[in-house]
């Protein structure tokens, strides 16, 4: 079952006379009970995309279409005035840096009471705090972090109490941006195992997770989307874009990480040559061609159709043709 | 506990510093050339006596005052008198008594400064709070006109004012502390007219303290707004009033000793505002002293700012750790 389904989704950063289109068209579903990971370069739009899937647009950014299916209604992204009552209830957002995102002048209590406010006027400080103690409890913290700032806290304990918060109102989606990033391997290890026991205990009914790292994706996630310059270029379950992955940037990238695996010890990395294009000047084709040694004529200026084969999907003009030539054969 | 020795040994410096203070208290006027004497029978006597009338007339005057003896004993006299909280008498406005003088100015001073501080520090702090968080528009206006009321020259201000409010459309006094002919006392038409005298003033003092701490909270604030946790906040959606309400706590520190500051220069009267309204206050009281080398009346004026400032001081040495937690960790020695 889709449990959110963003569609057409572009978006540019205008800075001075440029626009910067950080976006392009981007389309991903998220199914019920599974976490999608979201893997990229810097700059190819991953955390922008998290931003106007977590209903957090900056500032600066003008969403110029996109919509967002979830929970029965359908969110018209332009329109970030509209998202505020689903922020946190419906779409939480489980920040970048988790060590400064909390007040550091506000106890963890008053904060989570404020957060619970924000849903239910009415509700007491007495009830916030007992449903926050619960969910304190469910993530292995003692009741005490009610009553700490953050200062008093670790920092693995900290990444535990702003996801407790983030979670706190038990959101359908929450949208995990590079969480851990600033993470050691084994505060990873602990904030992998404990997404997926939110979501596996029902507490988030699905989760988009951003990061820059394959090797932890291929753990985490269910399915794995690519992106680059922009677009998501390929789609797959994590098992199967790991392992056989089409589009011919997912497979530089792949190429170019060690992920975990049988043979992995006699693999040689690859690097990409060239660089990530100018995403001041709107892309007719496939961004990736004029770093890919496949490239064709049409690629440079006709957009490669999104391509879907089975439960997954990939957009070059190369996956098309092949699908084309299986269909006459 | 360890809090309670932390404020003891926090006490301690501050008395260190007071014994200090007041001994510069002491010599700083007594390092100005003249003698007050002098001042004294220059303006009683006019010339018109002979100068052996003269000659008498001062040596009775550097009696009375003490001032024959060396600096040592009449140091040690002024110490002995401070601490039984008598000031003596005045040079100038002989015989008053200076502790009469400054209780008769005091409350003028006050009721013009402290609600002008407290009111400005507020607004002022919340609309720098919220020009941050707002941006656009809103902030530029807010920041010209906050530089605009600081880097006037004060009195420029004042005398615009005064012009505006009280020349062109006569809406309130020019000046003084209440009407020719009226008198101080408990009664609704000295207050009417007390207040209508005090309201200029208050006004000039309040603006440029607006403008001052909405720059200070403006910068400390434009920090805060985009640190991870208001991103945190916003996404929960959190109205903006909480938001800001974040903000301002976490921008405040630095404020809290601009306040601190304010109350303590407070009590030594607000010299140009007193000057260009008249009004009867400490600064007038101070400045009539300096002119007049009346070594009393600065020094009971210098002390009594003095006492303020390290009070004031200490305050918000304890205050800091009520704001900042963090503060309150480090000096229990958590962390």
């Amino acid at each position: 079952m889709t449990l959110a389904s963003l569609k057409h989704l572009s978006a540019h950063y205008a800075t001075g006379a440029d626009r910067f289109h950080a976006l392009d068209d981007v389309a991903v579903d998220v199914q019920a009970g599974q976490i999608l990971g979201v893997v990229g370069e810097s700059g190819c739009g991953k955390s922008t995309m998290a931003s106007v899937l977590s209903l957090n647009p900056g500032p600066s950014l003008r969403v110029t279409s996109g919509t967002l299916a979830i929970d029965g209604t359908d969110v018209d992204l332009t329109d970030p005035a509209s998202h505020r009552p689903l922020r946190g209830g419906t779409v939480a957002l489980l920040p970048q840096g988790a060590l400064n995102a909390l007040n550091p002048t506000r106890r963890v209590g008053a904060m989570a009471h404020d957060i619970l406010a924000v849903g239910d006027k009415r509700i007491t400080r007495a009830e916030s705090l007992r449903r926050t103690a619960a969910r304190l409890e469910a993530l292995e913290l003692p009741p005490r972090v009610l009553r700490a700032y953050p200062h008093q806290l670790s920092g693995g304990m900290r990444q535990r109490v702003v996801t407790a918060l983030a979670t706190l109102r038990n959101p359908r989606l929450l949208v995990a941006d590079e969480p851990s990033s600033a993470l050691d391997v084994s505060s990873q290890r602990l904030l992998v195992d404990l997404l997926r026991r939110l979501v596996s205990d029902g507490l988030v009914e699905g989760i988009v997770f951003i990061t820059h790292d394959v090797a932890l994706l291929s753990e985490l996630a269910d399915r794995i989307a690519v992106m680059y310059a922009g677009r998501v270029v390929e789609e797959a379950p994590a098992k199967d874009l790991v392992a056989a992955p089409r589009h011919p940037y997912a497979r530089a990238l792949l190429a170019s990480v060690l992920v975990p695996e049988a043979g992995t010890r006699g693999r040689r990395l690859s690097g990409i040559p060239g660089a990530p294009p100018d995403l001041r000047v709107p892309i007719p084709g496939c961004p990736f061609a004029p770093r890919c040694g496949h490239a064709v004529d049409r690629c440079a200026d006709q957009r490669p159709p999104r391509l879907v084969i089975g439960d997954r999907d990939d957009s070059c003009w190369r996956s098309a043709e092949f699908e084309e030539a299986a269909n006459v054969g | 506990m360890t809090l309670l020795r932390h404020i003891l040994s926090k006490l301690g410096w501050y008395a260190a510093a007071f014994a200090a203070a007041l001994a510069l208290n002491f010599f700083l006027p007594r390092l100005l050339p003249g003698n007050p004497v002098d001042t004294l029978i220059g303006q009683a006597l006019r010339g018109h006596a002979s100068s052996d009338t003269k000659q008498r007339v001062y040596e009775t005057y550097v009696r009375e005052f003490g001032l024959d003896q060396n600096l040592w004993s009449q140091f040690l006299t002024y110490i002995g008198k401070t601490l039984q909280g008598d000031f003596g008498t005045s040079f100038s406005r002989y015989p008053s008594d200076v502790a009469t003088m400054i209780g008769d100015a005091l409350p003028w001073t006050i009721a013009l400064q402290l609600p002008a501080v407290l009111l400005g520090w507020l607004i002022g702090n919340l609309v720098g709070a919220v020009a941050a968080y707002r941006r656009g528009g809103f902030d530029r206006g807010v920041y010209l006109s906050s530089l605009f009321l600081t880097a006037a020259p004060y009195y420029c201000l004042a005398v615009l004012l005064l012009y505006g409010l009280a020349v062109a459309l006569p809406l309130f006094p020019t000046g003084g502390g209440w009407s020719f002919g009226n008198h101080p006392e408990w009664t609704a038409v000295f207050a009417v007219d007390a207040v209508s005298h005090w309201f200029l003033p208050f006004l000039s003092l309040l603006l440029v303290f607006i403008g001052g701490q909405a720059i200070g909270m403006r910068s400390m604030a434009v920090y805060e707004v985009d640190a991870d946790y208001v991103r945190f906040a916003e996404s929960f959606g959190l109205a903006d009033r909480k938001i800001i309400g974040y903000i301002f706590r976490n921008g405040m520190l630095p404020q809290i000793t601009g306040l601190a500051l304010a109350i303590g220069t407070l009590v030594g009267g607000a010299l140009l505002t007193e000057i260009v309204f008249s009004y009867p206050g400490i600064g007038t009281l101070l400045y009539d002293a300096i002119l007049n080398k009346d070594y009393p009346v600065i020094q009971a004026v210098t002390l009594l700012v003095l006492i303020v400032v390290l009070v004031a001081n200490f305050l918000v040495d304890v205050l800091y750790g009520l704001i900042d937690p963090r503060i309150r960790a480090a000096e229990r020695g958590e962390r």
